[in-house]
């Protein structure tokens, strides 16, 4: 799971104090994210898992591993919800 | 879009922080339809350009708005309206729009779907072509608006049927009803006929009086009121506006609605109003930015200052829950934002009735009463004391 993490473009979306608040325009379904999904919504957009653990672990002083454990997990709940999705790795 | 606990939420939080989170643009009031009851000057007397719109899309996404709305006139009449949408795209905005869809073909059906175009209302007025025609003034114009619809369901999106009723349409809401559920679309009946934009009243004559509302407000499959023995029982109903941003919610708590709270409207001139139905100017943003009138403007404090319990007669009201007062309405039909007016003060008590309340009188009927009844002569003293001593 190092693929480019993107934001699904077809979402409308908005930082409301601090929390992103996401429409979905086919369903009109709305989706608030915590201050650390948004957090990762601000910054994941074209980056790898590893430049993004890089990045929260630098910033919040959290131990890689643990950064890296807690993104997999919020990336896998946002990509369940079409809201962000990690492209296959390139190979070779 | 329906109240919910987290749109409540934020509606909350975006009235409490004055986030103006959701803005209605209309494009171009110019139009190729020309509704009997349509309360806008269609000759363009220098609508913004391309850049001036983007410019204030770029300031609405920074002030915070994610609900945008584009209307009209007729929207499809811009030349540069799929480059505005692909600019509203880029800055993430919910997008709705108003149109009447005689312009929209199988290729730009699929445009607005490509730009993820949320919600696209279009105006119906029957299902027979004699009496939607002679509304819009366009003969065939409801078999092409149909024929539009199917090109957008074809590409998925989110129609909505708005019906303004009318003398002309009244009973037609039924066709109305039975076409949406025909083609599986929701509808909103709208009895709102408001004056034209310069003040002339004359279109008020096309509305329809309380009474001949009454088998629509009697209808149990648009009025719960009408079914219900509750008279303490307070629902919404089922109508609304075909202007409003459309997102219900019982979150405003003492405030009259939206307007300068976290909704605006912009006109195609610039022109900032708390409302599409709100004629309180308060500013253009040719001159000002749109920070500038949003919070500092002191039309729009004023306009926001406004609370439910505060209004002078309304609140003293004992039917208020079954009212539909609009600011804007008060002020263009009674030239008071803060006052009742004879037609929601109408409204309320056939509702009232509807739901089983026995002689409502609102608050300003009541105030009339009393007034009248003070104001018949009483005997004068001296002539009853000369009788009594004869």
């Amino acid at each position: 799971m190092n693929g480019q993490i993107t934001r699904n473009p077809k979402l409308a979306w908005r930082e409301v104090d601090g929390e992103m608040v996401i429409i979905s325009p086919e369903d009109s379904h709305v989706h608030e994210l915590n201050e650390t999904a948004s957090l990762v919504w601000k910054h994941a957009e074209g980056k790898t898992l590893d430049e993004l653990v890089e990045k929260i672990s630098a910033e919040y002083e959290v131990a890689r591993e643990t950064a890296r454990a807690d993104l997999e997990e919020l990336l896998a709940a946002l990509g369940e919800k079409q809201l962000m999705f990690v492209s296959p790795e390139a190979k070779g | 879009m329906p109240s919910t606990p987290v749109m409540d939420g934020l509606i909350r939080r975006t009235v409490q922080r004055h986030l103006p989170w959701s803005v209605h643009v209309d494009l171009t009031y110019r139009c190729n339809e020309r509704c009997i009851h349509c309360y806008l000057d269609h000759e363009d007397h220098g609508e913004m350009k391309t850049a001036e719109i983007k410019n204030v899309m770029k300031q609405l996404a920074e002030s915070g708005t994610l609900f945008l709305t584009l209307s009209g006139g007729e929207i499809f009449l811009r030349a540069d309206l799929f480059e505005l949408l692909e600019f509203a795209r880029s800055l993430h905005f919910d997008i709705n729009l108003k149109t009447n869809a005689l312009l929209i073909d199988a290729e730009r059906a699929r445009k607005l779907r490509e730009l993820s175009v949320r919600k696209i209302q279009i105006s119906i007025y029957s299902a027979e072509p004699e009496v939607h025609d002679a509304i819009t003034k366009v003969r065939g114009s409801l078999e092409r608006t149909l024929t539009a619809i199917r090109f957008l369901q074809a590409e998925g999106l989110n129609v909505k049927i708005a019906c303004p009723l009318m003398k002309q349409n009244l009973m037609a809401y039924r066709n109305v009803q039975a076409l949406a559920a025909e083609l599986g679309v929701p509808y909103v009946l709208d009895m709102t006929i408001t004056p034209k934009m310069d003040g002339d009243m004359g279109l008020l004559q096309l509305r329809s009086s309380t009474k001949e509302l009454l088998p629509i407000l009697q209808d149990i499959t648009l009025n719960p009121r009408a079914c219900s023995t509750d008279s303490s029982e307070a629902v919404a109903f089922p109508t609304g506006s075909a202007t409003s941003s459309g997102i219900e919610s019982q979150a405003y708590d003492d405030i009259p609605c939206s307007a300068g709270h976290n909704s605006c409207y912009i006109s195609p001139y610039g022109d900032v109003f708390p409302c599409v139905q709100m004629p309180v100017a308060t500013g253009n943003l040719r001159k000002q930015s749109f920070e500038e009138i949003w919070f500092r403007s002191a039309e729009m404090n004023r306009v926001r200052a406004v609370r439910e319990s505060q209004l002078p007669v309304c609140s003293q009201c004992s039917i208020r829950k079954y009212c539909e007062r609009c600011p804007g309405l008060a002020q263009m039909e009674g030239g008071d934002l803060l006052g009742a007016y004879e037609r929601a003060c109408e409204l309320a008590e056939m509702n009232a009735r509807i739901a089983g309340v026995l002689n409502p009188l609102s608050a300003m009927h009541a105030q009339k009463l009393s007034t009248k009844v003070c104001s018949i002569p009483l005997p004068n003293a001296a002539t009853e004391a000369r009788i009594g001593s004869n």
